[in-house]
C-alpha cells in the first residue's frame, strides 16, 4: 500500500496531511483541480467540484493528470467509480466551443454531434441558438454570448469561449517600475490572464492584486473600466495607478455617488452601478460610454447580481476578475465561471506568506464575564436585542483598554458594528471615530494621519471592512460584529495582514462576552479562522496581564525605536 | 445399409454404446432420475417437453442453428453432409461439434442421416427464427409471391423485413388514425397471419424469400470480443477502493439504523420515507441507500426485528461483523451479494401496477438470480488476471451461449454494475478478491483483498477548527465512542468528525463527564488537544444539568410551611408517599385522588387544584361518547361504460349467437373431472379430420363456458385451437375441459365417451 499524504473521501473532498514529507509536492499536484476549503493546522481539506475540474481543463490540465495525481498521492485505494466520475466531468468541458466563423460570425461548434443535438433540444438553451450551418455548427447572436455560456454551464456542458475580443479604444499605459518591480507571481498571473483572454486571478489579501490589475492594463494598452466595492477602495486604486503607472491624475476618472467622471480609465463602484431609481438602473450606460478594452472586477466574490446581468452583455470585452477566494456565500460561482471566465491563476498562499508578502497574524479571543446587572438585562432581553446587549456590554471597555495598553507602540484599530458603542469607545480611548456618516474627505484625512503615525488608535465601524489600505495597522481589536459573518472576519483580519516594514507579527483580538450569543457568534468566526490556518488562543480577561505585570505575556512587542 | 438403419429413436438408442448412453444421461440428468426401466421408457422420458426444453436451453447459438437445419428440412432425416452444405458460414469443425453435442443429448438421432424427435420439433417454436408454414397459419399466399412482395411500399416491406429477422411474431400496433397501418394492410393482403388479438406471424415462405441466400440467418459464430486489458495491480487497488467505500457505507447505514430503525411495511420492505432519511443521513442518493440496504440484508447484517417484529434492525451478525478485519468484512458482503436471490437494481422501479418497488420488498426475489450472477462472472474467470470483457461484450457472449435463455440475461448489466460497486469487478476485469470469491467463496474473497485494505487506526488528529480527523478506518471501540461525542462530517478512506456544542451536550447526556471527555481527547488524539476544544467542553459542561426535569403524579402545596412539615411528619399520611421538593411544596408519585383521600382520612382538609392553579369544586363532567361524524353521501351514478367495453360486449354477444347456431340440439352434458382416453380420442379425431368441436371448459378463475373450437394440435396436456367465439388462437388445458362434442354430430359424444 501507498503511504501518501492524501486521503480521498467519498464526498470528493481530499484530506491532505500537512506534516507528511510529500505534502508540498502533493499540494502542487492537486491545487489546479481542487479548491482549498479549510486549512487548519494538521489536515487541510480540498474539494473537487465540477467547476474546479473545468477550471483545471481551461488551464490545460487533462483528466489523466488529475486521476494520476489522485492515485499517486492517495494513501488508500481510490474507488474506481470516483475516478471515472472525475474523468467524465472533465470530458464535458470543451466539447462545445464558441468561435468566430469567417462568414457567419459568432458560432457554437462541437466536436461531438450528440452533445449539440442534446443542447439544441434543451428548453433552456434552444432559444439562444440561431440557424444551423452544418451538422456541427450553430449560429449564435453575439448578444447572447454570455447568457448562452451561463445556460450551457447549467445544463452541464460548459463551452470554451474562443471567440476572441475587441481591442477597444487604444490608450497608452505603461508600468512605471522605478524603485520597485512586479513580483514573479504577479507577472505569472498577468501572463496567465492574458493568454486565457478573460478570467479570474486568485491572490490572497495583501498580495498585491491592484498591481496585477495595473499590469494587465499596461498589457492591454486600452481604455479600462475598473469596478470596485466602494469609494475609498476606488481612491486607493487611483493612488496606486498614479504611483505605479504612466497614468496621470487627469486620465483617471471616478464614477461614484459623489462624482461622475468618465475618463480613459474610469473607476466605478458596484453601488453606483446598481443604484436604481423608479425601478431602473440609472448608470448602465457607463458600460457603453467608452469603447472599453478591458474591464477589471475587484473582489469578484462580492460581485452583485445586477453586475452579472450587465456582464453578460459585455462578452466581447476582456474581463479580469480579482479575488482572494472563489467561494461565494450566495453560491454563484458558476456565474463567475461562465461570465467573467475560468480561474487563470491561483497563487500558492503559503509561498506568498513565506516570501514575506503577508504579515503573520496571531488571533486572540478575550473572554469577558458580564457583571450581574448586565447578565440580568441580557437574560430578560428580547431575542433580537440580545446580541446587541452582549456585544456592547460596558464590561468590555476596561478589557479593551488593557489590550491596547499591551501594544503601546503599534498602530491600532478598534473595529465595531454599533455606533453608540463606537462613540463611547472613541470618548473613553480618546481616539477619532470613523463611521458611515464621516465624510470621505474626513476619512481620507484620518487615514492619512494614521498612516503617518500621527494617530495611534482609530475606532472604525464596518465601513472599514473592505479595501482600505492601512499597511501600518498591526493590532486590530474587534468588539462587535455582524452576527458572526465569516466574510467580515476575513476582511477585518485582512486589515492587519499587510506586510509590516520590519516583518513584525500582527495581532487580531476579539473581545467577547462569556456565555452569551456574542460568544456563540465568536465561535463561528473562530472556526473560520482556524479553518484558514490561523492559530488562535482563548484568554480570560482576568488572565490578560499588561506588559511588565505578573503573568504578563512574554510576547509583548518591544518598542520599535 | 439402409435396411439396418434404426427406424425410431428407441431403436437408435439401442444401437448406442454404453459410454454414449452414459454421456446422454450425464448431459440430461433429469431423464436418469428415477432410472428408466428400458430403452423405450428412456425414449419416452426423453420426449417429456420439460426435459427437452431444459436440454435445448443449455445449447449455444451455433448448435441451435445446426438443429434448425434439420428441423427445417422438408423431409425428416437429413444427411450430415447436407448440414455442412446448408451452413457455409460455419467452420466444419464447429458443425461437427454441434452435431455431436445434439446426438449425445438425443436431440437429434441417427448416424449418417439425422432425425429430429417430434418433441424437439414442437419445442423449437420458430426454427431459425422463421414462422410456421402458410398452410398451418391458415393463410393463402398470393400465387406469385416474389411479385407480390416486390410490389409492396417501403413501410410495408420494412415490417416484413423486421419479422424475417430473429422473431417472426410481432405486435400489431394500435390503430391510430383513419388510414390502415402497414401491418394491417399486409394482413389484408394475406402476407401476414393473425394469431390472436394482438399478434401477427410471418409465414415461413415469405421469411425464406426475404432471406434469400441465407435461409438460416447469418452464421451464429461465437463472438470473439476484444479483451479488456488492465494492470492487475491497478485493478486490485481500485477494487480495494470500492471495497473500502462499500464496507464503510454499510457500516454507517447500520449505525444509523441502530439509532433509529426503519419500519417494516405491511407489504414487506422499507418505506420510501425511511429510504430518504437514510440517504440524507449518509449523504448518498436514494438509489444508493436502497442498494446499501439490500447489500446489508444479503450479507445477513440487517433483518426484521424489534419487540413487535416490525422494524428493520442490525442483526447479531452485525456485532460480530464490525469486529472483524476489513478484508473479512468485505468477504461477507461480497459473498452475501453473490448468493442473494434478490435483484437490488429493481428497487424504485415500477411494477406491473405502476407502483414503485420498495427496498427489501419481497417482490425483488428472483430465485434464478444467484445462478445468473455466478454464470456471468464465471465467464470472466476464464481470462487470466488483468484481462476481462467490457459489459456489453460479456452480455453478447452470454447471449450466444444460451440464446434460448436470453430473457434471463436482462439483469446482467445491472449485476455487473453492482459487482463494480462492490469491488468484485473493475471495468470488466475481475479483481483478486472477485476471483477468490468465485473460486473459494467468502474466505477466498477475504484472502484476495488481504493486504490491499488499510489497517484500522486507533487515533485521531484533533484540529483547532474542532474537527477530529481519523486518518483511516477506526477500530470499532473508538468509532463507537466518537459516534457519541462528535458528528461525522465526511467519510471515506478517512473520517472527519466535528465536535460541536450539541455533540458535547449529547455526550454529557449519555453520562460522560467533562473530565472523561478531556481524557478521551488527550488519549485519542495524536496531535495536542487544541485549546478551543477544551474550552468548548468546559463551556458546555458548565451549563449542563443546571435545570433538572423529573416526573411526578401530584403535588401538595401550602403557604403554611408549618402545616406542610406537620403533614410530612404525620405517620398517618405515610401512605401518600410524600417528599419535600422545595419549601412550600411536597410531591408524590401517587395520583391526586389517592393523596386527597389519604389526607382527608388523616383529618386534613385539602382542596383539589386544577393545572392552572384554581381550586376544583365542581364534580367532573358526566361521561359522553364522541358522536359519529357524518361521512360523504354515497354517490348515486355508476361508472359509465366506455366505448371499448361496449364493443367487447357486443362482440361476445355475436360470438355467443354464432356458437348457439352451431350447437347440437341437446346440451352438452357436463361431466366434471372426466378427461379420459375417450375425450382425447375425440379431440385427436377432430384434429385429424379438421372438424370443429363443441367444448365445455372451466377457466383458471373457475367460471365455466361453452364454445366452438377448431382444434389444431394436442400436446403436453394442452389443446390448441381456433376459438370461434373470441376469433383467436387459444390454448386449453385438457384437464379443464368438461365435455367435448363434434359439432357436426347429431347427439353429443360427451367427455365420458
Amino acid at each position: 500500500m501507498n503511504d501518501g499524504p492524501l486521503i480521498v473521501q467519498s464526498d470528493k473532498t481530499l484530506l491532505l496531511e500537512v506534516d507528511h514529507p510529500a505534502a508540498r509536492e502533493c499540494r502542487a499536484a492537486i491545487a489546479p483541480f481542487a479548491e482549498l476549503e479549510r486549512s487548519p493546522e494538521h489536515v487541510h481539506t480540498y474539494r473537487v467540484t465540477p467547476l474546479a475540474l473545468w477550471n483545471a481543463r481551461a488551464a490545460g490540465h487533462d483528466a489523466e493528470q488529475v486521476v494520476d495525481a489522485l492515485v499517486r498521492y492517495s494513501r488508500y485505494p481510490v474507488p474506481h467509480a470516483l475516478l471515472v466520475d472525475v474523468a467524465d466531468t472533465m470530458d464535458r468541458f470543451g466539447r462545445l466551443t464558441l468561435v468566430n466563423h469567417p462568414v457567419h460570425g459568432l458560432t457554437l461548434a462541437t466536436t461531438d454531434r450528440a452533445v449539440l443535438e442534446e443542447i439544441i433540444r434543451s428548453k433552456r438553451v434552444a432559444p439562444m441558438l440561431g440557424a444551423r450551418i452544418d451538422p456541427d455548427t450553430v449560429v449564435v447572436h453575439p448578444s447572447e454570448r454570455g447568457r448562452l455560456k451561463q445556460a450551457l454551464l447549467k445544463v452541464g456542458w460548459p463551452a470554451e469561449d474562443l471567440a476572441g475580443y475587441v481591442d477597444g479604444q487604444a490608450h497608452p499605459i505603461e508600468l512605471d517600475q522605478a524603485g520597485w518591480h512586479l513580483r514573479d507571481y504577479q507577472q505569472e498571473a498577468v501572463e496567465g490572464f492574458w493568454a486565457g483572454g478573460s478570467g479570474v486571478v486568485v491572490l490572497p489579501c495583501g498580495a498585491g492584486k491592484t498591481l496585477v490589475g495595473a499590469a494587465a492594463m499596461a498589457q492591454a494598452k486600452a481604455t479600462t473600466l475598473i469596478l470596485v466595492t466602494n469609494t475609498v477602495s476606488g481612491r486607493q486604486w487611483k493612488r496606486e495607478l498614479i504611483a505605479r503607472t504612466s497614468l496621470t491624475e487627469e486620465e483617471i476618472g471616478e464614477y461614484s455617488g459623489e462624482r461622475k467622471e468618465i475618463r480613459p480609465v474610469t473607476i466605478a463602484t458596484y453601488q453606483v452601478m446598481t443604484t436604481r431609481r423608479k425601478g431602473e438602473y440609472r448608470h448602465l450606460d457607463l458600460f457603453d460610454a467608452q469603447d472599453w478594452g478591458l474591464i477589471v472586477y475587484d473582489e469578484v466574490h462580492l460581485l452583485p447580481a445586477p453586475i452579472f446581468r450587465l456582464t453578460a452583455d459585455l462578452q466581447s470585452r476582456r474581463r479580469l476578475g480579482l479575488t482572494a477566494t472563489l467561494v461565494r456565500e450566495d453560491g454563484r460561482e458558476d456565474d463567475v465561471f461562465s461570465l467573467i471566465g475560468p480561474k487563470r491563476y491561483d497563487a500558492p498562499w503559503k509561498d506568498i506568506e513565506s516570501q514575506g508578502y503577508i504579515a503573520p497574524a496571531e488571533c486572540i479571543e478575550v473572554r469577558v464575564g458580564l457583571d450581574d446587572e448586565e447578565r440580568m438585562t441580557y437574560a430578560v432581553a428580547e431575542p433580537e436585542e440580545r446580541y446587541r446587549i452582549a456585544a456592547t456590554a460596558t464590561s468590555k471597555l476596561p478589557v479593551i483598554r488593557r489590550v491596547l495598553d499591551r501594544h503601546p507602540d503599534e498602530q491600532k484599530l478598534v473595529i465595531g458594528a454599533y455606533l453608540d458603542q463606537l462613540d463611547e469607545l472613541g470618548r473613553a480611548l480618546d481616539a477619532p471615530v470613523i463611521q458611515g456618516s464621516t465624510t470621505n474627505k474626513e476619512r481620507e484625512r484620518l487615514f492619512q494621519a494614521f498612516r503617518t503615525g500621527e494617530i495611534k488608535t482609530l475606532v472604525v465601524s464596518k465601513v472599514a471592512n473592505f479595501s482600505i489600505d492601512l499597511p501600518e495597522a498591526a493590532v486590530a481589536v474587534q468588539v462587535s460584529g455582524t452576527f458572526g459573518s465569516r466574510q467580515e472576519e476575513a476582511q477585518r483580519l485582512g486589515r492587519v495582514l499587510r506586510p509590516k516594514a520590519d516583518g513584525r507579527q500582527a495581532h487580531f483580538y476579539t473581545v467577547v462576552s462569556r456565555d452569551t450569543l456574542d460568544a456563540e457568534y465568536a465561535a463561528h468566526r473562530q472556526r473560520f479562522l482556524a479553518e484558514q490556518g490561523y492559530a488562535y488562543t482563548i484568554v480570560d480577561a482576568a488572565d490578560l496581564a499588561g506588559p511588565g505585570e505578573v503573568n504578563g505575556p512574554d510576547w509583548v512587542d518591544e518598542p520599535a525605536d | 445399409m439402409p435396411a439396418d438403419r434404426p427406424a425410431t429413436l428407441a431403436a437408435w438408442l439401442r444401437t448406442r454404446s454404453d459410454a454414449q448412453l452414459a454421456a446422454l444421461l450425464a448431459a440430461r440428468p433429469d431423464v436418469a432420475r428415477p432410472a428408466p426401466s428400458d430403452v423405450v421408457a428412456l425414449a419416452s422420458r426423453l420426449a417429456v417437453p420439460v426435459s427437452v426444453d431444459r436440454a435445448l436451453d443449455d445449447l449455444d447459438a451455433a448448435t441451435l442453428q445446426v438443429l434448425d437445419v434439420v428441423l427445417l428440412a422438408p423431409t425428416d432425416g437429413v444427411p450430415a453432409e447436407d448440414v455442412h452444405a446448408a451452413l457455409p458460414g460455419l467452420p466444419a469443425d464447429v458443425v461437427d461439434a454441434a452435431v455431436e453435442r445434439l446426438t449425445v443429448r438425443a436431440l437429434l438421432w441417427g448416424e449418417d442421416v439425422l432425425h429430429a424427435p417430434d418433441q424437439v420439433r414442437r419445442a423449437v417454436r420458430h426454427p431459425a427464427g422463421l414462422g410456421r408454414r402458410a398452410v398451418d397459419l391458415r393463410v393463402t399466399l398470393p400465387a406469385d409471391l416474389p411479385a407480390a412482395v416486390g410490389a409492396l411500399d417501403p413501410a410495408e416491406r420494412e415490417v416484413l423485413e423486421r419479422l424475417a429477422g430473429d422473431r417472426p411474431v410481432g405486435h400489431l400496433p394500435e390503430t391510430g388514425g383513419p388510414g390502415a397501418s402497414p401491418a394491417r394492410r399486409l394482413l389484408q393482403a394475406g402476407l401476414l397471419a393473425r394469431i390472436d388479438a394482438l399478434n401477427v406471424e410471418l409465414p415461413r415462405e415469405i421469411g425464406l424469400l426475404l432471406r434469400g441466400g441465407l435461409p438460416y440467418g447469418p452464421p451464429r459464430l461465437r463472438p470473439e470480443p476484444a479483451a479488456v486489458e488492465r494492470d492487475a495491480a491497478v485493478v486490485d487497488r481500485q477494487a480495494a477502493g470500492a471495497a473500502l467505500e462499500v464496507v464503510g457505507r454499510v457500516g454507517e447505514l447500520l449505525a444509523v439504523l441502530e439509532e433509529e430503525p426503519a419500519g417494516l411495511l405491511r407489504s414487506g420492505g422499507v418505506a420510501v420515507r425511511d429510504r430518504k432519511r437514510l440517504a440524507k443521513a449518509l449523504t448518498v442518493s436514494e438509489a444508493d441507500a436502497g442498494w446499501l440496504l439490500e447489500l446489508a440484508f444479503a450479507a445477513g447484517l440487517l433483518d426484521v426485528g424489534g419487540p413487535h417484529r416490525d422494524e428493520w434492525l442490525p442483526t447479531r451478525g452485525y456485532d460480530l461483523w464490525r469486529e472483524q478485519p476489513l478484508p473479512d468484512r468485505w468477504g461477507a458482503l461480497a459473498a452475501g451479494w453473490l448468493e442473494s436471490t434478490r435483484l437490488p437494481s429493481l428497487v424504485g422501479s415500477r411494477d406491473m401496477a405502476g407502483k414503485a418497488v420498495n427496498a427489501l420488498s419481497p417482490d425483488l426475489v428472483r430465485h434464478t438470480a444467484p445462478a445468473i450472477r455466478r454464470s456471468a462472472l464465471a465467464a470472466l474467470l476464464d481470462s487470466p488476471p488483468g484481462r476481462g470483457l467490457a459489459p456489453d461484450d460479456l452480455v453478447a457472449l452470454l447471449r450466444w451461449r444460451t440464446p434460448r435463455r436470453a430473457d434471463r440475461l436482462a439483469p446482467v448489466p445491472d449485476m455487473l454494475a453492482e459487482a463494480g460497486r462492490i469491488g468484485v469487478l473493475v471495468g470488466g476485469v475481475l479483481s483478486s478478491g472477485g476471483r477468490g470469491l468465485l473460486t473459494r467463496g467468502e474466505e477466498g474473497a477475504a484472502d484476495g483483498m488481504q493486504g490491499l485494505l488499510p489497517e484500522p487506526v486507533d487515533h485521531v488528529l484533533a484540529q483547532p477548527d474542532l474537527t477530529l480527523v481519523a486518518p483511516g478506518p477506526l477500530v470499532a471501540e473508538l468509532a463507537d465512542t466518537l459516534a457519541v461525542v462528535a458528528d461525522v462530517e465526511s467519510s471515506g478512506g478517512a473520517t472527519v468528525f466535528r465536535v460541536s456544542e450539541s455533540s458535547v451536550r449529547r455526550a454529557l447526556d449519555a453520562g460522560w463527564s467533562a473530565t472523561d471527555l478531556h481524557d478521551l481527547f488527550t488519549r485519542a488524539s495524536r496531535t495536542p488537544v487544541p485549546q478551543a476544544l477544551d474550552y468548548l467542553v468546559d463551556d458546555v459542561a458548565r451549563q449542563h444539568g443546571r435545570l433538572r426535569v423529573g416526573a411526578i403524579e401530584c403535588y401538595v402545596r401550602s403557604d403554611d410551611h408549618g402545616l406542610l412539615s406537620q403533614v410530612l411528619g404525620d405517620r398517618r399520611t405515610a401512605a401518600a408517599e410524600l417528599r419535600r421538593l422545595a419549601p412550600g411544596v411536597l410531591v408524590s408519585g401517587l395520583g391526586a385522588d389517592e393523596v386527597l383521600t389519604v389526607l382527608r382520612q388523616a383529618g386534613y382538609a385539602p382542596a383539589g387544584e386544577s393545572p392552572g392553579g384554581a381550586v376544583l369544586t365542581r364534580p367532573p363532567a358526566r361521561p359522553r361518547a364522541a358522536g359519529r361524524r357524518p361521512g360523504p353521501p354515497p354517490s348515486a351514478a355508476g361508472r359509465p361504460l366506455t366505448e371499448a367495453e361496449a364493443e367487447a360486449t357486443v362482440r361476445e354477444i355475436r360470438a355467443g349467437d354464432a356458437a348457439l347456431a352451431a350447437r347440437p340440439a341437446t346440451p352438452v352434458r357436463q361431466v366434471p373431472g372426466v378427461t379420459t382416453a375417450g375425450t382425447l380420442e375425440l379431440l385427436s379425431r377432430a384434429i385429424r379430420e379438421g372438424i370443429p368441436v363443441w367444448l365445455g371448459y372451466v377457466d383458471a378463475q373457475g367460471s365455466g363456458s361453452q364454445r366452438v373450437v377448431q382444434p389444431v394440435s394436442l400436446a403436453g396436456g394442452f389443446l390448441q385451437g381456433w376459438d370461434e367465439r373470441r376469433h383467436e388462437n387459444r390454448t386449453f388445458a385438457v384437464h379443464r375441459i368438461t365435455s367435448v362434442a363434434l359439432v357436426d354430430e347429431e347427439a353429443p359424444a360427451a367427455g365420458n365417451g
